[in-house]
């Protein structure tokens, strides 16, 4: 609204100085509207008031799920991406790529595993296996232009894994790498099954870089 | 507003103001002057303080002002060439 004022002022200013012919004042007004231009550009930038509130409360979860995973002993277990007709799930399990998992705390072959349902908002299509411009678009498009959470995004397939090159992380989302789920990995781990209509995606490593995180995908059924 | 995206207008506002009114008050009548002044200060703020909002609008912002800085920079030189 503030920037919108400013261009409109600046409007009314370059009309005065058409009036008295001041080039000079001129230059001030489109000035301005350029001032009022950038204001109202930046405005639309994502600024949730409950950010904060939303980050305090997503690190109590992701705590409540760590002592989860902690108590079923699965700190180390593989991370990997469900796909049903209905729903997508994040599962922590030994063994991955179970037929029969449902969302919550379950047992399959007598190891427990733990299944979060999670919704990301990517165009449902399938692409070849080995498309990695589609897979790199349609992060770009969730993680910079949606949820503007980095800078940069670069996929590359080689020896049937997915590189994904997170660079510029947000420094709020930081404190989550440390935890076993980010939301770099669920992200990407959920668009690739998506985009390849894969039915489960597998975490095969996470590796910090400079300014960014590398994420190694393997998609273990189409 | 987050704070990043908050120093970032606050720089380029303040240098702004400072940079078109010194102008003024110096008598300058070129209206490109001006606008290319600010986009230079738009620039270097951005440069400074890495409000890192990488939406697609501020990408198109961030193009459509280069343009037309490169527009009115290269009808200085051309006038310059042809004088």
């Amino acid at each position: 609204m503030l920037g919108i004022n400013i261009v409109v002022v600046a409007v009314l200013l370059a009309v005065y100085s058409f009036v008295i012919m001041d080039t000079g004042l001129l230059g001030v007004a489109i000035s301005l509207a350029l001032v009022g231009g950038v204001m109202v550009v930046y405005s639309t930038a994502p600024q949730d008031p409950t950010t904060n509130f939303l980050l305090n409360y997503s690190k109590n979860l992701v705590n409540v799920l760590t002592s989860s995973l902690e108590d079923l002993d699965l700190l180390d277990s593989n991370i990997w991406i469900a796909r049903r007709s209905d729903t997508t799930l994040a599962v922590f399990s030994r063994t991955p790529c179970i037929e029969d998992v449902d969302p919550g705390i379950g047992f399959s072959g007598g190891s427990p595993y733990i299944a979060i349902p999670i919704e990301v908002p990517a165009t449902e299509y399938t692409a070849s296996v080995e498309s990695s411009e589609d897979v790199e678009r349609m992060l770009r498009s969730l993680l910079i232009d949606e949820f503007s959470i980095c800078r940069n995004v670069d996929v590359s397939y080689e020896d049937g894994l997915y590189r994904v090159t997170v660079i510029g992380l947000s420094s709020s989302l930081n404190e989550f790498m440390k935890y076993p789920l980010d939301p770099y990995t669920v992200i990407t781990l959920a668009t690739i099954s998506r985009v390849l209509g894969a039915r489960c995606v597998k975490l095969v490593g996470r590796r910090s870089i400079p300014d960014g995180v590398e994420i190694f995908v393997k998609v273990e059924k189409d | 507003m987050r704070k990043g995206l908050y120093i970032f207008i606050t720089v380029y506002i303040v240098l702004t103001d400072i940079a078109i009114t010194a102008l003024y008050l110096l008598n300058e009548k070129r209206v490109d002057a001006y606008v290319a002044i600010n986009i230079l200060i738009y620039y270097t703020s951005y440069a400074i303080t890495r409000p890192s909002i990488p939406t697609s609008r501020v990408r198109f912002l961030n193009i459509a002002l280069l343009l037309l800085f490169i527009a009115i920079v290269g009808y200085r030189v051309y006038e310059v060439l042809t004088r």
